[in-house]
């Protein structure tokens, strides 16, 4: 299976898929975790779910940075943006993102400078073409995204440049994962673990899981057959009574992850004591903080951040679609007030947000369970 | 690894000018080195896209070689 031609053999998907029938128990009802909205997106877009037996229950994970990034933390980004002197740059996903005072494309309509850039490396290099502006940085992120930032900080350190500031929103994805594992809302069977952030981190920081919660844990790809193949391995460990960390991605991640990257992170980073998760609410050590060797590139202390807290809005439901309580078409506000165009709640906005994936390829599935129910 | 089979790990994956969601924490582009020049290499994607990536952060790589990016940085090798 080393190819990406076969990892979307719609033969050996559905041989896969008659070996998880043959180990599924017909009077038990599994409920597996993919956490990172990639996978998410990935489920639905490939038609993962309707190859399952209807006994396992996928479960979207709060995977997708965008969507648990709380309103406060956008609007203390708009209020930087609004700055005359301010050079905006963030990806292009967050500029759709509603903060109370609308988003940062909004903001751009009424005159503020925000660009849409692909890298922090290409905002630093907005900032060296523009040395009489502050350019800051939106950074945003699991820790696939962090070491570029990181990197960038690094690149900016060396070659003094004085007007480049990040506003740092990156977060890690052990401490929500823990903080769900807690939560008496959701039991869960086993894990399909994110790819790309392993790719960095490697599959050592996901041992708790099996240990201290009895939670098997696979680390999968993106194709098609990677998805299949992990419920497949989680399957097999359940059946056999294993609770173990497996890696089906090894062709990409390493069981190590990736050492400099960690380095470069240590160095420029460290965490915050409480961060906030929109639906999770505060977690411990959840989030980094630009460390202090970085602290003159630090956009929250060269702007005084306020660090404002907005509620959701009411009629949102993210929270609970976050958590995997509810699904979301089962949402009050999908597909009627809330929209890819109109939306109201993060996991809208995102294309990888859960709500964006059903909408867009989830409707055989929402349609299924209107005539079951 | 011979250079036919390199291409075909790039085949099916995201490519640099479409990749859904950037800030996703699990956007990974899949692409080749064409050439070297100092911490950054001039990458071709799947769709023959190319861009200057930064590679510090995995080491000395070679022209030919696949490696995995996020956000204009290289953070780990294919099929190594």
């Amino acid at each position: 299976m080393k190819y990406v031609q076969e990892f979307r053999n719609a033969e050996l998907a559905r041989a896969i898929a008659a070996k998880i029938a043959g180990l599924t128990d017909p009077n038990r009802h599994y409920k597996i975790m993919e956490v990172c909205g990639g996978h998410t997106h990935a489920i639905y877009r490939h038609g993962i779910k309707d190859l399952l037996p209807p006994e396992i229950e996928l479960i979207h994970g709060p995977g997708c940075p965008v969507c648990v990034l709380p309103m406060g933390r956008v609007d203390d980004g708009i209020t930087i943006a609004e700055r005359p002197e301010v050079i905006f740059t963030c990806f292009g996903d967050m500029m759709r993102v509603p903060g109370s005072r609308g988003n940062l494309l909004e903001v751009k309509a009424r005159g503020a400078d925000i660009r849409m850039v692909y890298s922090p490396l290409d905002a630093l290099r907005i900032a060296r073409e523009n040395p009489d502006r502050e350019v800051v940085f939106y950074a945003i992120g699991f820790e696939t995204t962090a070491p570029s930032t990181a990197l960038t900080l690094k690149r900016a350190k060396q070659e003094r440049i004085k007007n480049f500031s990040v506003f740092c929103n990156h977060v890690t994805i052990v401490p929500p994962v823990r903080a769900l594992l807690d939560s008496p809302d959701l039991r869960l069977d086993g894990f399909i673990g994110p790819g790309h952030v392993s790719t960095v981190v490697g599959c050592r920081p996901y041992e708790f899981m099996t240990t201290d919660y009895g939670k098997p844990v696979v680390v999968a790809g993106f194709e098609p057959l990677d998805l299949i193949q992990a419920v497949y391995m989680l399957m097999r460990q359940l059946a056999e009574d294993r609770c173990e960390v497996e890696n089906q991605y090894s062709r990409i991640v390493p069981w190590e992850g990736n050492p400099q990257a960690l380095a470069c992170l240590a160095e420029v980073f460290e965490l915050r004591p409480y961060f906030e998760w929109r639906g999770l609410g505060f977690i411990a050590q959840s989030a980094l903080k630009i460390s202090p060797a970085y602290a003159d590139y630090d956009a929250e202390q060269r702007f005084a951040v306020a660090g404002v807290r907005v509620a959701d809005p009411k009629a949102c439901q993210c929270g609970e679609v976050l958590k995997g309580v509810l699904k979301p078409w089962e949402c009050k506000v999908f597909g009627t007030a809330c929209t890819p165009e109109h939306p109201l709640g993060a996991l809208m906005v995102s294309s990888e947000g859960a709500c964006a994936a059903y909408f867009n390829f989830g409707r055989t599935v929402q349609a299924k369970a209107a005539v079951g129910s | 690894m011979i250079m036919a089979e390199l291409d075909e790990l790039l085949l099916g994956a995201c490519t640099l000018d479409h990749d859904g969601c950037v800030v996703c924490a699990d956007a990974g582009i899949p692409v080749r080195v064409v050439t070297m020049g100092g911490d950054d290499a001039l990458c071709e994607d799947s769709a023959g896209n190319r861009a200057s990536i930064a590679v510090e952060l995995v080491g000395a790589v070679r022209v030919g070689e696949l490696l995995l990016t996020h956000g204009g940085v290289a953070i780990g090798r294919i099929g190594s």
